[in-house]
């Protein structure tokens, strides 16, 4: 149940390309062909490890209809990671990428992970979008990039890991200020801090947060 | 323990009351109109408020019904009514210090304390008030026709509760009555306690009285439950206890909502003040008049406890009417079925746990008997939890679809929706307790007592959830009403 880090990822991208059904993949390890449209947004958590740590991931799964993106713009900030979602069966989804990269990083902390997901890999016959061509975005930008399937839940993990795997660097760079969480990142209730004040704390209570 | 959008706006609507210990503040937040001095207050009003609540019940009564409850629990009930109620200002007091002298922590340490507390001072111990509850919910089926009279019974058995419910109401402003809100006003207590039975939270106190709000205190209630369930897993007789309701309350993504929820608050009430900066002369008087009107709306909750008594909604559907009923036009079908659901598991839960008990005691009795009370107090903790978690989503969806659609949504519809809410939450922790106190019927009061405060104290705060919840949506009702009006004018 305890946990050492928690990242809070959003998941954002064009409507109908399948970020509820990662999520759920992700989640519940299920796949769910009809999916109601997202109002706003809708939530999964999960608990991975990475180097022996339990990190819980809390993912915040975004409307992708235009007209919600007012309010889903709120819900970027404090995100440490992102998994911007294309469909490689509709162009249209993957040409508005730029659009939604320059939101992403207009409304969010600078440090945050993105990763690029081209989704529906198992649909290689109706494919619009090669794999090529993701690839380059991703190097143009900056940002990781994987195929995924929610049907299949191929790489559908591995997205949502090596995003965590990532951030966790970034952590162990110093890159990130864990002890601010607008950073998306927050040290669990049992993690020894560095900070000295709070391990202060942290002596004499048995029930100090740790956090901070 | 900051939380992630916190920096940007500290002194938001949101923050809890961690550093005073007024009971007042949750219902009236936002409202100018209860003064912080309540508790001390509080004293007198209740010494004249209790006559008040007995003669009532009497009158009502048939005679039969009177007799029985008076007769039953007597010696709390002697205590109660003679100079006992003198206590009851410094009774919350009491708890604090006594909680503060002690370590406390989240669900056990501080239930046991606050019985310490109750059976120190003689106040009905709550497996006498549940069982009272119980006993009237009895007589009520037996005379139904006259369904005033048990109501009214059951308030006099609430009429403990319900007299410290004046503390809250010291302003003559009425919010949610009855024995609910003297329920909150504990459970406002337990979170002061939690914050002043911990010196590691309190050395942290200087931010969290300018930075918190709510979801974070919840978070961090829930981070020490983790830490408890933890450290305690290796001694078993602790472990029985463990039914976390913070930690169950994250698991049906209560938090999360509530965060999000926040989000939109705060930066619809910032965009609220932006408007408000840029508008002069009539304009911002008749802007300000508006606001102030929506103000009142979210200001004025009322409920009548009676009600809450009076029905038994055995499978939920009562409930269940009463919310599509309050979210008519408010297109939140999805999350209004996930509710429903959640109620309907809860109440068929009740039922299945009441029910064999009573009809097959000779033959089954060993069979049925495998129902522990820690059972019934887990399947109450977890559903108080999950109706809490799931109304406050309703609340955060209703945020976002007024955002959306921009549809005109009248805030006394989202008070109704919060009265029926709240309203559920108080008819299921009755029944809990008085299935707690079936299950129990063999236990000492040590084992009860602090099972059943613990459901009684979780109820009380998911009320308090839920009404913060319902007051986070002002901001968001008055943007909303700036923009439709901005909108007509340009048209």
């Amino acid at each position: 149940m305890a946990y050492a880090y928690l990242f809070k990822y959003i998941i954002i991208g064009d409507t109908g390309v399948g970020k509820s059904c990662l999520l759920l993949q992700f989640t519940d390890k299920r796949f769910q062909p009809v999916h109601d449209l997202t109002i706003g947004v809708e939530f999964g958590a999960r608990m991975i490890t990475i180097d022996g740590k339990q990190i819980k991931l809390q993912i915040w799964d975004t409307a992708g209809q235009e007209s919600f993106r007012s309010i889903t713009r709120s819900y970027y900030r404090g995100a440490a990671g992102a998994l911007l979602v294309y469909d490689i069966t509709r162009r249209d989804t993957f040409n508005h990428l730029t659009t939604w990269l320059e939101d992403a990083r207009q409304h969010s902390n600078s440090n945050m992970v993105i990763m690029l997901i081209g989704n529906k890999s198992d649909l290689e016959s109706r494919r619009e979008v090669k794999k090529e061509e993701g690839e380059a975005f991703a190097r143009e930008h900056g940002l990781i990039f994987m195929e995924t399937s929610a049907k299949t839940a191929s790489n559908v993990e591995e997205a949502f890991i090596n995003t965590a795997k990532e951030i966790y660097e970034k952590i162990q760079e110093g890159v990130f200020d864990i002890n601010n969480e607008a950073n998306g990142i927050k040290i669990g209730p049992q993690h020894p801090t560095t900070n000295s004040t709070l391990s202060g704390n942290q002596g004499g209570q048995q029930a100090g947060g740790g956090c901070c | 323990m900051s939380d992630s959008e916190a920096p940007a706006a500290p002194e938001v609507s949101t923050e809890v009351s961690t550093e005073d210990g007024s009971p007042a503040e949750t219902p009236d937040r936002s409202s100018p109109t209860t003064p912080d001095n309540s508790t001390d207050v509080a004293p007198t009003r209740k010494a004249r408020r209790r006559p008040e609540i007995q003669p009532v019940a009497d009158v009502k009564e048939k005679p039969k019904v009177e007799e029985q409850p008076a007769e039953a629990p007597t010696p709390s009930q002697s205590t109660v009514s003679q100079g006992g109620w003198g206590y009851w200002g410094s009774w919350g007091k009491t708890i604090l210090s006594t909680a503060t002298a002690t370590v406390a922590t989240v669900g056990q340490g501080l239930t046991q304390v606050i019985e310490k507390a109750e059976t120190s001072l003689g106040i009905p111990s709550p497996t006498e008030l549940s069982a009272r509850v119980e006993e009237e919910q009895k007589e009520q089926a037996e005379c139904r026709e006259v369904p005033r009279d048990s109501s009214a019974a059951v308030e006099s058995a609430f009429g403990m509760l319900s007299s410290l419910t004046s503390v809250v109401q010291s302003t003559g402003k009425t919010m949610i009555t009855g024995g609910l809100d003297a329920l909150e006003f504990i459970g406002k207590k337990t979170m002061d306690v939690i914050a002043e039975g911990d010196p590691g939270f309190k050395k942290t106190k200087g931010l969290m009285n300018r930075n918190s709000t709510l979801s974070q205190v919840l978070r961090e209630a829930k981070e020490r439950e983790e830490q408890q369930t933890a450290e305690t897993e290796s001694s078993d007789s602790e472990k029985k206890m463990v039914a976390h309701y913070g930690m169950l309350f994250d698991e049906f993504q209560g938090l999360s909502h509530l965060e999000a929820l926040e989000i939109l608050s705060r930066e619809s009430e910032s965009k609220v003040k932006s408007v408000l900066t840029t508008l002069s002369g009539d304009e911002r008087v008749q802007l300000r008049a508006d606001l102030e009107l929506i103000k009142e709306s979210f200001s004025l909750v009322e409920f009548d406890d009676e009600e809450v008594d009076e029905k038994k909604d055995e499978d939920g559907s009562e409930f269940e009417r009463e919310l599509t009923e309050s979210l008519e036009g408010l297109s939140v079908t999805a999350t209004k079925e996930k509710l429903s659901k959640a109620c309907r598991s809860t109440c068929n839960q009740i039922t299945d746990m009441t029910k064999p008990e009573q009809e097959e005691e000779g033959s089954e009795e060993g069979v049925k008997k495998t129902l522990s009370v820690e059972d019934v107090h887990t399947a109450a903790i977890r559903s108080l939890a999950e109706l809490t978690a799931r109304s406050i989503e309703l609340f955060h969806k209703l945020a976002e679809m007024i955002l959306f659609s921009n549809s005109s949504t009248e805030a006394s519809a989202l008070s109704q929706l919060t009265v029926v809410l709240c309203k559920e939450i108080s008819l299921l922790s009755k029944k809990f307790t008085s299935c707690l106190t079936t299950a129990g019927s063999n236990e000492k009061g040590d084992v009860l007592n602090p099972l059943i405060t613990g459901v009684f104290l979780e109820a009380s705060n998911s009320a308090s959830y839920i009404q913060d919840a319902f007051q986070l949506l002002r901001p968001i009702v008055e943007i909303s009403h700036i923009q439709r009006s901005a909108e007509s004018t340009e048209q």
